[in-house]
């Protein structure tokens, strides 16, 4: 049977004798698709019900490296199979939206040898009204939203943009954010402005999209200094083993739970105190990155410098660093670093 | 019950390039490289195409470089490649 790879094309719809989950997932093995796990049926009125008055024909994006076309349908299909429910589908159109900005530069976050995965992050009334978790396991299962948009964002990157394992998608051993990577801010526990408005995306709500490698969590149970409680997470982004390493222009998302961001805050610290704390501890000497790499996508001037005992910082900008709150109750916070070839993209959730 | 549901791919929104067919003989054909900023891909590809040039009477033309391994080669890169060479030698893993 002929695939959409055709240049002719292929079928629209595909005639299933069997209903059952099991049915639905032998086919999708059967034509390499999938991400392996269960799938909801996309059938006609499970399609229809999740456009419900978007325009079928409207293209989101193309996505490499299959350059196929997300248009509401294909990402209405993919919704579907990853169980989303019909309110959140927005968040899934912004997410792919956000994603084919130029930089972004999807096609080598898709076909790149690096584990990364874009993290989905909502922010602003979507949060509530949706159903998002931004309390306590935020990054984790259990809640349909977070679980689905996360999944219906990878089975899109896989089946419009071809990022199957091996036939587009080279990461050498992938990571468990290719299932779903979808968090919410936890503004109500915030004390800095929201991330998107502090972005400038003047909007209720919002999606943000960070192409980065797994988060890594830095714990402090005991600090009543901000400093004490960044200095852990600067530690935890200082690695040679990170793409920021050899990648100067990378970001870096710190995720603070609402604990650590309270004492950083009642410290007076504002967001900018803390980008400014981390890029000026986030170091290592100039020695021991040219030691560890032939090859560095650095600024000029880092390639400049004479003096090898100077301490350099692991990224070339405090804005490099994205700070927000989100989680519940303990003192768990995480940094997430980048791919590196690649910026983060804030939009206004689609209406 | 049977179902119908829908194909998850959807369309191609650019229509797949093809490779040109390769030629039967190299002899007199014009061998261009681009490096792809692997570690080591330009001292591989140099001496495979060096190779290549001895062992069938072809020629190295040119040698270029994309900026960086992580983005798409520069479309100017192509068309030099396209225009100078007759047979391009690229990629190399990590």
């Amino acid at each position: 049977m002929p695939t959409r790879d055709d240049p002719d094309g292929g079928p629209d719809l595909i005639d299933l004798t069997d209903e059952s989950p099991e049915a639905v997932l032998a086919l999708f093995e059967e034509r390499g698709w999938g991400d392996g796990l269960p799938l909801v049926a996309p059938t006609e009125a499970r399609v229809s019900e999740m456009l419900a008055r978007r325009d079928p024909d409207e293209e989101v994006a193309v996505l490499p490296p299959r350059f196929g076309r997300a248009t509401c349908q294909a990402l209405a299909v993919n919704a579907v199979l990853a169980g989303c429910a019909p309110a959140v589908f927005p968040v899934v159109t912004t997410a792919i939206r956000a994603l084919a900005g130029d930089e972004v530069n999807l096609q080598g976050v898709q076909a790149t040898t690096h584990p990364v995965a874009p993290l989905v992050i909502v922010h602003g009334e979507a949060v509530s009204t949706l159903g998002f978790n931004a309390g306590l396991g935020t990054f984790g299962p259990g809640v349909r939203a977070n679980a689905t948009v996360g999944r219906a964002v990878r089975l899109a990157l896989l089946h419009v943009g071809g990022a199957y394992p091996g036939r587009g998608d080279q990461s050498t051993q992938g990571q468990p954010a290719k299932y779903t990577y979808c968090i919410a801010e936890n503004s109500p526990e915030s004390p800095w402005e929201a991330y998107h408005r502090w972005c400038g995306v003047d909007a209720p709500s919002a999606v943000t999209i960070h192409c980065g490698a797994g988060p890594h969590n830095f714990h402090d149970m005991e600090s009543e200094s901000a400093s004490r409680i960044l200095e852990k997470g600067a530690s935890a982004f200082t690695s040679l083993g990170s793409n920021n390493a050899c990648i100067s222009e990378g970001e870096c998302f710190v995720v603070l739970c609402p604990e650590h961001a309270a004492t950083i805050a009642r410290a007076g610290w504002s967001r900018r105190d803390v980008q400014s704390f981390l890029f000026e501890r986030a170091r290592l000497p100039v020695a021991v990155f040219r030691r560890a790499f032939e090859q560095r996508r650095w600024r000029p001037w880092m390639q400049e410098i004479r003096d090898v005992e100077q301490r350099i910082p692991m990224t070339d900008h405090p804005d490099n660093y994205r700070v927000l709150v989100a989680g519940g109750a303990g003192k768990h916070s995480c940094v997430i670093p980048s791919w590196g070839v690649t910026k983060s993209r804030t939009l206004p959730l689609d209406v | 019950m049977s179902i119908r549901i829908f194909c998850p791919e959807g369309a191609l929104g650019v229509q797949p390039m093809r490779l040109s067919a390769r030629p039967d003989l190299l002899a007199g054909r014009r061998i261009g490289l681009l490096d792809n900023r692997k570690p080591n891909a330009g001292v591989l590809l140099a001496r495979v195409a060096q190779r290549l040039a001895q062992r069938t009477g072809a020629s190295v033309s040119l040698a270029l470089q994309k900026s960086n391994a992580a983005v798409r080669c520069e479309t100017d890169l192509l068309d030099k490649l396209g225009a100078e060479a007759d047979v391009v030698l690229t990629g190399s893993g990590d």
